[in-house]
């Protein structure tokens, strides 16, 4: 290696490239241009990685490399061929190749070596100045090229790209700042870097890749380069929209590289819990003409594949070539549905296009009527077009649906008086105001491009794609269109990824009152906003709206959903399971299908490991150094402390002092934990006054603490906060049942205290209008008595622990005392969209006793070996009262909340 | 926007007459029904013939979450012993009656006037004892706007209280929309005695007055003589005293004469001297 000077003032980069520069006058000197392209077209096809990336998830390109002035000598005890198959084996993408000789020890023979040791495409990593290094590199057996934005102006930086790709060789043109990738996109590169590192200086800046990715449209590939390390760094980028990672340094100092690079894989995939795959859009790319274009759909991943039966139109073919593509799609791994594309047909000519095609789906494009469901031998897809009226598309759509025929409308939103004088985003407005409604399909204008855009802003179920993926090319006439395999598989990828890691966005249809699914701005709940709200002491109110701003942030920011699921995956064991419980269901109703949502099998026993590791996550982002909590039977507070030492929080728990005693189990888990649990004496020592006790602590320490309360009650904006991070209960539960049973559950049932578990599972269900919701609460000695915790079937309109909602009380005001032998269920208020709810008669409300919470304990172990704790014991209680005299056969989902070990003492005790 | 409201121009009369006399107002704090109603009514009366300005009557709360152990304790025991939202509003009726020059406000919490009770029924009794307006310990301007309607129709005040976290913007609004006087809370956290006061009183009396032209009450932690002359020197235009005057009463309540010989050193301790801020004087 030659050791290099750079004159003062001169920058890294500019210093290498003068220096390449150099080597080429001496290299190059009389070289003829066409002899070397020449020689580069004898180095063999090209091997593709665009295709690769565009392939959901982020990808890893691994990098070999020497050495570099920012790390110095990174030479392993391997060579770099071995270096080269370990990335092979551990599952790089593409392999880059140092071919810079002076800073990086690198050289065209290294490039050869790896390109005859593996199969992957090869980037070379080269300082290009001068359009003929292009051609040695090809030869050299390169696939792919760094050209970096920094060393060329726009024009030149063009004809490079333009050369590379005559070349067959893919540049991936690389940037680092905002004028730097004006000028990578305007060169027309397909593969984009946004590098972490300043070239200039060799300064990092970690964060520079997630900055500057909104200004990539989603039809480049985007590559994040420089100061990536770790295996969450690339969750963050997937979630960023990141399609790979150039990793180098980490990769050459790890012992192990294949192990290395396979974790980092593993960290860049496509999530894939139920939760996240429930909310995908549904792609259909229809006009398909060839059987190349069929397989190269399927591989892309699109659910549906639409073929043209509308004589006269471009992409129609006759009904033998219809039915060979439908054969072929059939036949492949995982087929995508057939989707008949009809126009005022006449029946008979329908039937005879069934007979022929066999398609999943009929869509009917023309002016059809309704009445010709009937005489349909298949489910229609009816495809409408969006006028200025959103409320008569959907009243049209509804006549469509009502028969149950009919199972999606597409909604085009071309309409031949709307062009020109309309903007996207009118059109986006009206599709959102109809897919909030009906089942949509949302068609019109849709590229990879714009794809994610869209469906995040129209909560529709699919999207329909056909002139969007085919290339901007004139075609010969009477040929029919063509599609691009790699747009498809872009289209494909945008769209999968377009609701992950943002659970807040809509993506389906939901029939309920705004107020009963979210808080309006000053956090009131119900249909007239007459719950929730914010009522609490001045000193707490600028802590509020700090948390209220940054959680709104935070809320639509995919890196803090990923890195949550990834907690939630792999540290808290989500998703839990849904269980059939067939021999408890024999003995309450002969044709009773009940499922279990086994939230006891999550971390510590309970659901509200959900709630604190997001709030946890919170904590961090508050830049909050303490944590306290409240809790009830100790499964909040033993969740607290589980998320604080993992995350090394200092936290303190505040236990009614009865509560304490009835719950020692828990006790004991949290001070092995490290927390500091303060049992609280004051009033009836039980939930209640153990908040009471954390708002005074938070009162105190507002400055340095974060307040992680337990359940989705107490001021705004804590009940969506908790809502929003115990909504993977449902979430997931109708995903799996959708995938048991094919069908969302007729009933769901979950117990309540203050109602995160219960808010949790239902919040998923709230808009499905054929989903009844119960709620059960703890009757403690009996509602007669006046001593149970009833809150919503017997408590009143007032205000408890900052928010406006239904509580246990007496007429003056004075909160009253709430009895369960559950201390889940202990107490005398509720959260706010649970009483909301209950106002607006959506929620069923149900009560179960002491008595009758511990007998359900008994049984369930008994008959299901599954020992729950008391509080969701409550539910399964209520279920026979619930049922009553039903005779269909129902489907039952009930919230199995936590597990029974903190209730064993006070079984044996209520046994004895 | 703060309504001018009979109940607020009393209050205000008292703090002027107050600063007329050179000293800062003392506003003591009574629990109705601790230990008793009858001692309560002894204890709000020695209150003021020991020189009280304007009287806080506590309403006694199941859930008083901004308050510490003293009034906790209190509270509790006061609806222990038989407390009612009527007996406490009677208490107050027969207190304006036997002392109608001091003005009386009820200090409680938001349940107690915007639960079951509506806005509008809760200011029509508490107009009828004869009190001058409310406190009310959990509610903010943010979601005040329906008491502040019913006060308003019935000539109450209401006060809001600021805290050490407000913040130059918060407080402007919480100023804007205050009645009588600007509660100013001494310190971040709940009532109770303390060492102490914080040293950043003077800033946020400060701040308050930069805002607004309603008297600053500080309270919060004051139960010495030299807290009170701290308070006066901040610039405060009066000092409300709860949690001491509740420990005055001793271990069963009943010590009223102990409260009235408290009331009187810690009244004594308002008198503004020379080196002191004057009401209406920014310090320099």
């Amino acid at each position: 290696m030659t050791v290099v000077a750079r004159p003062r003032g001169e920058s890294v980069v500019r210093a290498i490239a003068r220096r390449r520069a150099e080597d080429l006058r001496d290299q190059l000197e009389g070289t003829d241009r066409h002899q070397m392209a020449r020689a580069a077209r004898l180095a063999g096809p090209p091997r593709d990685l665009l295709q690769r990336l565009a392939l959901p998830g982020l990808h890893v390109i691994a990098e070999v490399k020497r050495r570099s002035p920012s790390a110095g000598s990174l030479t392993a005890p391997r060579t770099v061929i071995d270096q080269a198959r370990a990335y092979e084996a551990g599952g790089a993408a593409a392999i880059s190749v140092l071919c810079e000789p002076h800073w990086f020890d690198g050289s065209l023979e290294d490039l050869r070596a790896v390109r005859d040791a593996v199969r992957v495409p090869l980037l070379a990593k080269e300082f290009v100045v001068d359009a003929r290094q292009l051609a040695v590199l090809r030869g050299a057996g390169a696939d792919l090229v760094l050209l970096l934005a920094v060393l060329h102006d726009g024009r030149r930086l063009r004809g490079l790209v333009r050369e590379a790709r005559s070349l067959g060789l893919e540049p991936l043109v690389e940037a680092h700042d905002e004028r730097e990738l004006e000028r990578a996109l305007s060169s027309d590169a397909r593969l984009i870097g946004i590098n972490n590192r300043d070239l200039h200086t060799l300064e990092v800046d970690p964060d520079r890749a997630e900055r500057l990715r909104h200004l990539l449209p989603d039809d480049r590939l985007a590559v994040a380069e420089s100061a990536i390390s770790r295996p969450s760094t690339l969750v963050r980028l997937r979630a960023l929209g990141f399609d790979a990672a150039l990793i180098g340094e980490a990769l050459m100092r790890s012992p192990e590289p294949a192990a290395a690079v396979s974790a980092m894989v593993a960290a860049g995939r496509a999530p894939h819990d139920p939760a996240t795959v429930a909310r995908r859009a549904a792609v259909k790319i229809c006009g398909l003409t060839h059987p190349d274009d069929v397989i190269a759909a399927a591989r892309a991943g699109v659910t549906h594949v639409g073929l043209n039966a509308i004589s006269g139109t471009p992409r129609a073919l006759p009904s033998d070539g219809l039915a060979r593509l439908a054969r072929l799609a059939r036949g492949l791994a995982n087929p995508p549905q057939v989707v008949l594309v009809t126009a005022d047909a006449e029946p008979e000519e329908l039937d005879r296009l069934i007979d022929e095609v066999d398609p999943d789906i009929v869509q009917l494009s023309g002016r059809e009527q309704v009445a010709l469901l009937e005489q349909l031998r298949r489910p229609a897809w009816k495809v409408l077009r969006i006028t200025a009226d959103p409320a008569a598309t959907v009243s049209e759509a509804r006549a469509w649906l009502a028969s149950g025929r009919c199972q999606r409308i597409v909604l085009d939103a071309h309409h031949p008086t709307m062009l020109g004088g309309t903007g996207l985003a009118v059109d986006r407005s009206q599709a959102a105001a109809v897919a909030r409604e009906v089942p949509v399909v949302l068609a019109g204008g849709l590229r990879p491009e714009n794809v994610a855009g869209a469906l995040r802003s129209v909560p529709a179920l699919g999207i329909d794609v056909a002139s969007g993926v085919e290339p901007q090319v004139r075609r010969p006439l009477r040929r029919p269109p063509r599609k691009d395999a790699l747009a498809m598989a872009l289209l494909g990828k945008r769209a999968l990824a377009a609701r992950d890691d943002r659970p807040h966005i809509a993506s389906r249809p939901r029939l309920a009152p705004t107020g009963l699914l979210e808080a309006d701005d000053r956090g009131r709940w119900g249909v007239e906003g007459q719950l929730g709200g914010r009522f609490v002491p001045e000193t707490l109110m600028p802590a509020l709206v700090e948390l209220e701003r940054t959680y709104a942030a935070i809320r639509h920011e995919p890196t803090f959903w990923a890195e949550l699921r990834e907690l939630l995956g792999h540290y808290a064991g989500r998703p839990t399971p849904v269980y059939r419980a067939d021999r408890l269901a024999a003995t309450i109703s002969p044709r009773l299908r009940l499922y279990l949502k086994r939230e006891d099998l999550a971390h510590t026993g309970a659901h509200k490991i959900n709630n604190v590791l997001g709030q946890a996550l919170l904590t961090r982002r508050l830049g909050k150094t303490r944590v306290i909590a409240e809790t009830g039977a100790g499964q909040h507070g033993v969740a607290t402390a589980t998320a604080c030492a993992l995350l090394e929080i200092p936290c303190v728990v505040y236990m009614g002092a009865r509560d304490v005693e009835r719950q020692r189990p828990n006790v004991l888990r949290m001070e092995a934990l490290d927390a500091e649990v303060r049992p609280v004496r004051a009033g009836s020592a039980t939930l209640k006054d153990a908040i009471n006790e954390a708002m005074r602590d938070w009162v105190t320490n507002v400055a340095t603490t974060h307040y992680v309360l337990g359940s989705a009650m107490g001021p705004h904006p804590y009940p969506t906060i908790v809502r929003d991070l115990q909504r993977v209960i449902g979430d997931e539960a109708a995903a799996q049942l959708q995938a048991i049973e094919g069908r969302l559950p007729d009933l769901v049932v979950a117990c309540v205290g203050g109602g995160s578990n219960a808010v949790g599972l239902f919040d998923r269900f709230i808009g499905e209008p054929s989903v009844r919701l119960v709620a059960v609460e703890a009757a403690g000695d009996g509602l007669a008595t006046g001593h149970h915790a009833a809150a919503l079937a017997g408590g009143s309109l007032g205000i408890i622990h900052g928010a406006r909602t239904l509580l246990l009380q007496d007429a003056e005001g004075q909160v009253a005392e709430a009895h369960s032998i559950s201390a889940g269920l202990d107490y005398p208020g509720v959260g706010p969209q649970l009483a909301a709810m209950t106002m607006a008669g959506r929620l069923e409300l149900a009560t179960a006793t002491d008595d009758e919470a511990l007998a359900s304990l008994r049984q369930l172990a008994a008959s299901e070996g599954i020992l729950p704790a008391l509080e969701p014991a409550h539910a399964l209680a209520a279920l026979p009262r619930i049922l009553g005299s039903e005779e269909r056969e129902l489907l039952v989902l009930v919230g199995l909340s936590g597990r029974g070990d903190k209730d064993l003492a006070h079984l044996t005790g209520a046994r004895r | 926007m703060t309504r001018s409201t009979a109940g607020s121009r009393r209050i205000q009369t008292a703090f002027a007459a107050a600063a007329a006399e050179g000293r800062i107002a003392f506003v003591p704090y009574v629990v109705a029904g601790y230990p008793d109603y009858d001692t309560s009514e002894r204890a709000a009366l020695a209150a003021i013939d020991a020189g009280a300005d304007v009287l806080e009557l506590g309403l006694p709360y199941s859930d008083p979450l901004a308050d510490g152990t003293t009034l906790q304790r209190a509270s509790g025991a006061a609806l222990a012993a038989g407390a009612t939202l009527n007996g406490s509003l009677r208490l107050l009726a027969r207190i304006c009656a036997a002392r109608p020059h001091t003005p009386v406000l009820v200090m409680g919490y938001v349940n107690q006037f915007m639960g079951p009770i509506e806005p509008g029924v809760m200011a029509g009794r508490l107009a009828g004892t004869g009190a001058a307006g409310a406190i009310v310990a959990d509610l903010t301007p943010d979601e005040g706007a329906p008491l502040e309607e019913a006060f308003g129709g019935h000539e109450l005040a209401l006060v809001y209280l600021v805290a050490p976290t407000s913040g130059q913007d918060r407080t402007a609004q919480i100023a804007g929309r205050a009645g009588g006087f600007v509660y100013c809370v001494s310190l971040t956290g709940v009532t109770g005695a303390r060492q102490s006061l914080p040293g950043q009183l003077r800033t946020l009396v400060t701040r308050v007055k930069s805002v607004s032209p309603l008297p600053v009450a500080v309270g919060f932690g004051v139960s010495r003589p030299s807290h009170v002359r701290t308070v006066a020197r901040a610039g405060a235009d009066g000092v409300v005293v709860g949690s001491a005057l509740v420990d005055a009463l001793g271990t069963d309540g009943r010590d009223v004469d102990g409260l009235a010989r408290t009331c009187g050193t810690l009244r004594a301790a308002t008198t503004v001297t020379a080196s002191g801020a004057l009401h209406g004087q920014q310090p320099p």
